[in-house]
């Protein structure tokens, strides 16, 4: 499963500079190719893209959206239980596992410790063992 | 080969390190149905491979690396990986277990395992990257401590890529180059400790094997999956010792109650009480110097430790380490076994084997067998000690051939506290001797694990009188078979701690508590009939064992409790099939004399192991001969009836090689009872 980029594509080299996995090459002003060895879905292509030129892997185009419009991941604090397979899988590693809040605590959770690098990838949503994840835009 | 089962990634390679070529290993979904995975599987792969005279160090044997279908599904505690070979240390084949998040990136890498055999010519670091492997030179990487290595990598790889590339990584230290036969594989700050994987490795030339993709496993039916998982997740959570005890003291909690059960190895385990216990325990621990508590990838119960050593947050110890480098050699120094445990796994050693074989040379030179300078309770040199046995210089280079080896050649093989080769974790068995028949029994030598953990019902969690011989042997059988199949499956075997319902564990004193622990030596012949009629579990246990359920929806499976402990049991009787062939008999399940023979408490003739008696039951139970050969009956009834081995292993029945029937049937569970 990979992203896919149509001939739409004008070459503006926004998309590979922002890949989080560099998984997209190609040069400027000429058509860009994703590895699908090395895509992991985030989509943040698509949203970047002024072209709409990227297709998802089940073959819809993907929406440009401003990044003030990104979905952010908001954290069930009942339910997370610090598996921390989320914090992993987060391809900008701007969820982690809180410092504990004293000395002595064992209930550590996920959260969101640098909201800026969110790219609204939702993939933490798509790992979460127990559906702790939902997502709100600002 | 892909597969139609969920849960896989359908694909095993075969990696000649000698030609660098690289082959799919054949692995059927009817070998997929039988063994599952993990350590089963690589029962069954090395079992297919290596003959008797195979040699731990040599090109033919293999270093097979697996994971379980559980893993990378969302299930609890489910990134754990097994490493399988021809061990060093014991001879016979050994598994080692390892958390960290390996396993998880090896399936995201496409997958399901690796089975590397031949030896490289110059160093190696291997790169699957999904699902190819790339050779690199890792000429310069020799010789680093397995931090700097790690390091390493995750500079090269990011170099590679032009950013940081998420990856498990496995790295052997200076004491797997060195082959000393107790060295560790380490993967990030976790260890797969024993068995000697990791000098395997290093003479293969491997430094490291890292693991990236970006593959997803499938799961045969994710609704109810991801259902089961958050009514699971939640329980675990609950349940007082994987919701507070284990996250709350790690391991090392265990260490006072072994300390009132006269459980905790004393003195090369001369003593089951070590009087300055509660400077080493896990409570001084977790007030004075766990930073924080971590865990595993997919793991709620976080037992790991973290501390300061000189500055730098580390891995603090387990159990195991706590014990045996604090009591086991008298040293009372919490500061000195933190930065201990973190010397050894940079070098790249089981903390385990190298302190009980210190332990010994220390008795050694006590009662004047071998004049080597080390003494108990003098502890200021230990660290030289490590770099001596990791770099095999001086005497470290004979402390590096482990305890059984030393005790050969100097004496004293009475306290030389191994089974098969491989060293005790730090329960003293004399006190608990369900544990004592499972030390002398278990496939890979003297493990805690794999020799069914009895102690927790017999003074850690429960209070299961733990002199009495009697329903210990079923029971063991019992444990054995689930734990080797939780195992297999990809989990850590703490989510089976859950399997006790929480009023059991959290009220001892309540009449259904006293009833149970009264009950268990009186059922030996009910688990007995279990344990021989395994099919008769066909449902699945609700709440408190969840592992066959899971199995069920991420494989799609047929899959039930009995299904899932007869498929433990086929794994456990096919590691000793396969043991069979380096020679492992009776005589071989044996314990140390001064477990067997000397009473821990001086008149009271219960605290030692009747060992012997318990494994006559034991054998009966398994449905191997009185000599420990599993029959061709036992084997065909478990589905072994299509390996290579099985023909020569009748022809070998035929021709009286072996007892045919278990002997001593009317001496069994009829006199035991007795």
């Amino acid at each position: 499963m990979s992203h896919v980029i149509t001939d739409a594509c004008i070459g503006c080299h926004i998309c590979a500079k922002n890949c989080p996995v560099s998984a997209i090459t190609g040069n400027i002003k000429e058509k860009h190719v994703v590895d699908s060895k090395l895509c992991i879905d985030c989509g943040l292509c698509g949203r970047l893209c002024p072209k709409s030129a990227i297709k998802d892997a089940q073959g819809q185009t993907v929406a440009k959206l401003v990044k003030d419009k990104w979905e952010k991941p908001v954290i069930d604090q009942s339910a997370c239980v610090g598996c921390s397979v989320c914090a992993e899988n987060c391809p900008t590693g701007c969820l982690e596992i809180c410092a504990p809040r004293f000395h002595g605590d064992i209930r550590t959770i996920a959260e969101l410790s640098r909201p800026d690098d969110c790219i609204g990838c939702h993939i933490c949503g798509r790992v979460c063992p127990i559906d702790a994840i939902s997502y709100k835009s600002n | 080969m892909s597969t139609k089962y969920g849960g896989y990634m359908g694909k095993v390679l075969k990696i000649n390190v000698s030609t660098r070529e690289v082959t799919e290993y054949p692995w059927s979904d009817e070998e997929r149905r039988l063994f599952i995975g993990g350590k089963s599987m690589a029962a069954k792969i090395l079992g297919d491979n290596l003959t008797s005279q195979t040699k731990p160090f040599s090109a033919e044997n293999l270093l097979v690396i697996t994971t379980g279908p559980l893993t990378g599904t969302g299930a609890p505690s489910s990134s754990r990986f097994n490493v399988s070979t021809l061990s060093p240390q014991t001879k016979i084949i050994t598994s080692s277990n390892c958390g960290g998040n390996f396993g998880y990136y090896l399936k995201k890498a496409g997958l399901d395992g690796l089975v590397i055999e031949g030896r490289s010519e110059t160093p190696l670091w291997l790169h699957i990257r999904n699902g190819e492997v790339v050779f690199n030179d890792a000429a310069d990487m020799w010789g680093l401590k397995t931090g700097p290595a790690q390091k390493a990598l995750d500079e090269r790889l990011a170099a590679e890529n032009g950013k940081p590339v998420k990856n498990g990584k496995l790295v052997i230290g200076p004491a797997g180059e060195n082959q000393v036969l107790y060295s560790a594989i380490i993967s990030n700050e976790r260890v797969a400790g024993r068995g000697g994987t990791g000098a395997v490795m290093g003479w293969k030339n491997i430094k490291a094997i890292t693991a990236s993709g970006n593959q997803q496993v499938r799961v045969a039916e994710p609704e109810k999956m991801k259902a089961l998982n958050k009514k699971w997740f939640k329980y675990l959570r609950s349940h007082p010792l994987t919701g507070d005890q284990l996250p709350r003291l790690g391991t090392a909690g265990l260490v006072s109650t072994m300390q009132m059960n006269g459980q905790l190895s004393t003195k090369n385990y001369n003593y089951g009480r070590y009087d300055d216990f509660e400077l080493v325990n896990g409570e001084t621990l977790a007030e004075k110097y766990n930073i924080v508590n971590k865990g595993c990838l997919t793991c709620p119960i976080k037992c790991a430790r973290t501390v300061e050593v000189d500055g730098k947050p580390v891995k603090g110890p387990e159990l195991e380490t706590l014990g045996l480098l604090g009591g086991g050699i008298l040293n009372n120094d919490l500061e000195a076994i933190l930065k201990w445990n973190y010397e050894l796994d940079e070098l790249g050693m089981d903390t385990i084997s190298t302190a009980s074989t210190l332990a010994y040379a220390m008795e050694a030179r006590e009662k004047g067998l071998w004049d080597n300078g080390l003494a108990f309770g003098e502890t200021e040199d230990i660290s030289k000690i490590w770099e001596d046995i990791a770099y095999r210089r001086g005497i470290g280079d004979e402390l590096a051939n482990g305890s059984r080896w030393l005790a050969e050649k100097y004496g004293g093989k009475e306290f030389a506290i191994n089974a098969k080769g491989l060293e005790l974790a730090a329960y003293e068995p004399r006190r608990a001797v369900g544990l004592g028949l499972g030390y002398a029994v278990s496939n890979r030598g003297g493990c805690h694990l794999n020799g069914g953990y009895m102690i927790l019902l017999e003074g850690l969690s429960m209070n299961v009188d733990p002199q009495t011989p009697h329903g210990k042997p079923d029971m063991t059988v019992m444990f054995q078979d689930l734990m080797e199949m939780v195992s297999a499956a990809g989990q850590c075997l703490f989510t089976t701690y859950a399997f006790f319902p929480p009023p059991l564990i959290s009220k001892p004193h309540a009449w259904y508590t006293r009833a149970f622990c009264k009950a268990v030596p009186v059922i030996g012949p009910v688990l007995r009939l279990l344990n021989k009629f395994p099919g008769m579990l066909c449902f699945n246990i609700p709440v408190v064992f969840n592992q066959s359920k899971a199995l069920k929806y991420a494989t799609g499976m047929p899959m039930n409790f009995g299904k899932f402990f007869k498929a433990g049991k086929r794994s456990y009787t096919l590691e000793r099939h396969i043991n069979t062939r380096f020679g492992i008999r009776r005589k071989d399940d044996s314990l140390p004399a001064r477990l067997t023979d000397v009473p821990q408490i001086e008149g009271d003739e219960k605290t030692r192991v009747p060992l012997e008696r318990m494994k006559t039951v034991y054998y009966h139970a398994r449905g191997w001969t009185q000599d420990a050969v599993p029959t061709p009956r036992t084997l065909k009834k478990l589905g072994l009836a299509g390996l290579a081995s099985y023909k020569e292993t009748c022809e070998a029945f035929r021709r009286g090689e072996f007892q045919d029937k278990p002997a001593g049937r009317s001496a069994g569970a009829g006199k035991e009872g007795a």
